[in-house]
């Protein structure tokens, strides 16, 4: 299997007596961008933390190139993670700490380095490179606190980049936003993938935030899936009506999907 | 001046100074009451220790510092191993448990020892004349083991202090670290338990290094200055009590207080300014 791959088989996750993820099989070849759509509680974060080790299932086989997760030690299972650049969803950034930008993206390095060695010369190479290939050389010397929202998911984006790892996970990056920011953030993970060729994992439960080269859709529902194949097929498909539990019309503006509620729309 | 005020007042500095420096990140992290919930362990520990020492005498040099550790050393490891994210329990949660058990045991302790009560609850306030020449051999060791981890997990602990869970998300090692940052908290704040006492203990951590975070633009300085401030307020706070014929502990613990207070006007000043 190849660097970066991830495949999920027979895997289930129960929390509370409730079965909140229930994957069958999911293979993701190395070098995909792959969107996880689905309505609020579909599964997406979930699935996402379980490709990352942070979640482990009640069932099934999770394997990160080549390696079944369930049989790695505390220890393996963290070194796995040096190769995930993982953006969560929802994360308590202390942000009183008065971190710099550049000690923010340095993070990314430390997480690589081993431990009791510091950062060389070559990793702040890295950091900086990141730090100007995001636009923020500006930003370089501020303190992480007194950035906008849409700078610090920049900064975090950064910050997962100079791991290089081998797939970056993006658990509703543009959460918060303004559609500005959010235009801008996806577009710069789109820039990343054509450049760097990394493997993308992107949640969003809006759909209009899947870039155009997010060429395969995942649709989750009630932890299953429900769709999986290219953006056209999906976005056809009668599932996406099952998922959102309505009509649904869906509009191509410059690659990027829409979905519209009928009912709304022609109620309006 | 005695020379032995002299080995007080370096006593003093030193516990200041180290425990000015877990500050950095028990106060980093948003976990101050660890301070009080350790030092809890170590008060229960040091009494239980001395337990034995009435059954044999001998045990005296070793047995009520020794329990301490042990004590504190055990609530530290219970305290690494609460995941909030996998347990449903809270950090602070965890804490307050932990504590609450260390504080019935604490009292079952000296309830149990009608012998030496006062002595016990000395420990609660604790005293900085106590001190003696090992003593402060002992707290200067623990001191410099703590500036050495802090130096050899730098960069680890500032992906602690930034977020635990991207810390634990990116393959930081973050629960191996954590653990030993723990375990050292616990042995530092047992070892200074007599000086500063269960109760101050958790002003001294807090204060000097909330001072730091309230002035200071980089995480480095934030090290420094916190140090340093925990280092005045045994100072000023010793030199107040020894002229003022007062509590060592309570001046030490109203200096950090103040500094605290002085440093959190600055920051009131400089936001107004801007």
């Amino acid at each position: 299997m190849m660097e970066g791959c991830l495949s999920l088989s027979g895997v289930k996750v129960r929390r509370g007596g409730r079965i909140i993820l229930d994957v069958e099989s999911l293979q993701i070849p190395s070098g995909a961008f792959v969107g996880i759509i689905g309505t609020n509680g579909a599964g997406k974060t979930t699935l996402l933390k379980v490709c990352c080790a942070l979640c482990r299932p009640n069932r099934g086989t999770v394997e990160f190139a080549g390696e079944n997760l369930a049989r790695l030690s505390p220890w393996s299972r963290s070194n796995l993670r040096k190769r995930v650049g993982y953006i969560p969803q929802t994360v308590e950034y202390n942000c009183e700490l008065p971190f710099t930008v550049r000690e923010v993206v340095a993070m990314g390095r430390i997480s690589v380095r081993p431990l009791l060695s510091r950062l060389s010369g070559a990793d702040y190479e890295i950091v900086d490179n990141w730090i100007e290939r995001l636009g923020l050389g500006g930003l370089r010397g501020q303190t992480f606190r007194s950035l906008s929202g849409g700078e610090q998911q920049k900064v975090l984006v950064a910050r997962a980049m100079a791991q290089t790892p081998a797939v970056l996970m993006l658990d509703e990056p543009c959460a918060n936003l303004d559609f500005n920011w959010k235009y801008q953030i996806t577009e710069i993970v789109e820039r990343l993938y054509h450049e760097t060729g990394v493997t993308i994992l992107l949640v969003s439960h809006d759909t209009s935030l899947l870039p155009p080269a997010c060429s395969r859709i995942v649709l989750l529902h009630k932890g299953r899936i429900l769709a999986d194949g290219d953006i056209d097929s999906v976005f056809a498909s009668e599932a996406l009506q099952v998922a959102y539990d309505c009509r649904i019309e869906t509009l191509n503006v410059g690659g990027r999907r829409y979905i519209v509620n009928k009912n709304q729309a022609s109620g309006s | 001046m005695d020379p032995y005020f002299y080995l007080v007042i370096v006593a003093g500095l030193i516990a200041g100074a180290s425990t000015g420096l877990l500050g950095v990140y028990i106060v980093g992290m948003r976990i101050p009451f660890i301070g009080i919930c350790i030092s809890h362990a170590a008060m229960a520990g040091t009494i239980y220790g001395s337990f034995l020492v009435f059954a044999n005498p001998t045990l005296t040099a070793i047995c009520p510092a020794l329990g301490g550790i042990i004590a504190s050393v055990i609530a530290a490891l219970s305290l690494a191993g609460i995941r909030p994210e996998k347990s449903r329990l809270d950090t602070n949660v965890g804490l307050a448990i932990v504590f609450c058990l260390m504080l019935g045991l604490t009292f079952l302790g000296i309830g149990l020892n009608q012998a030496s009560r006062s002595e016990m609850l000395g420990l609660l306030w604790g005293n900085i004349l106590f001190t003696d020449r090992a003593g402060t051999i002992t707290i200067a060791a623990m001191a410099a083991v703590l500036a050495i981890f802090c130096a050899l997990f730098n960069k680890e602990l500032k992906v602690l202090l930034f977020s635990r869970s991207i810390a634990a998300a990116t393959g930081v090692h973050a629960g191996f670290v954590y653990g030993l940052f723990l375990v050292l908290c616990g042995i530092i704040l047992a070892v200074n338990l007599p000086l500063i006492g269960g109760l101050m203990i958790f002003s001294i951590i807090t204060c000097p290094a909330a001072a730091a975070y309230q002035i200071c633009t980089a995480h480095r300085s934030v090290v420094i200055a916190a140090t340093i401030f925990g280092m005045l307020s045994a100072l000023i706070g010793f030199i107040a009590s020894f002229y003022l014929d007062l509590p060592t502990g309570a001046c030490i613990v109203l200096v950090s207080a103040g500094i605290f207070a002085l440093a959190a006007l600055y920051r009131l000043l400089l936001n107004r300014a801007d």
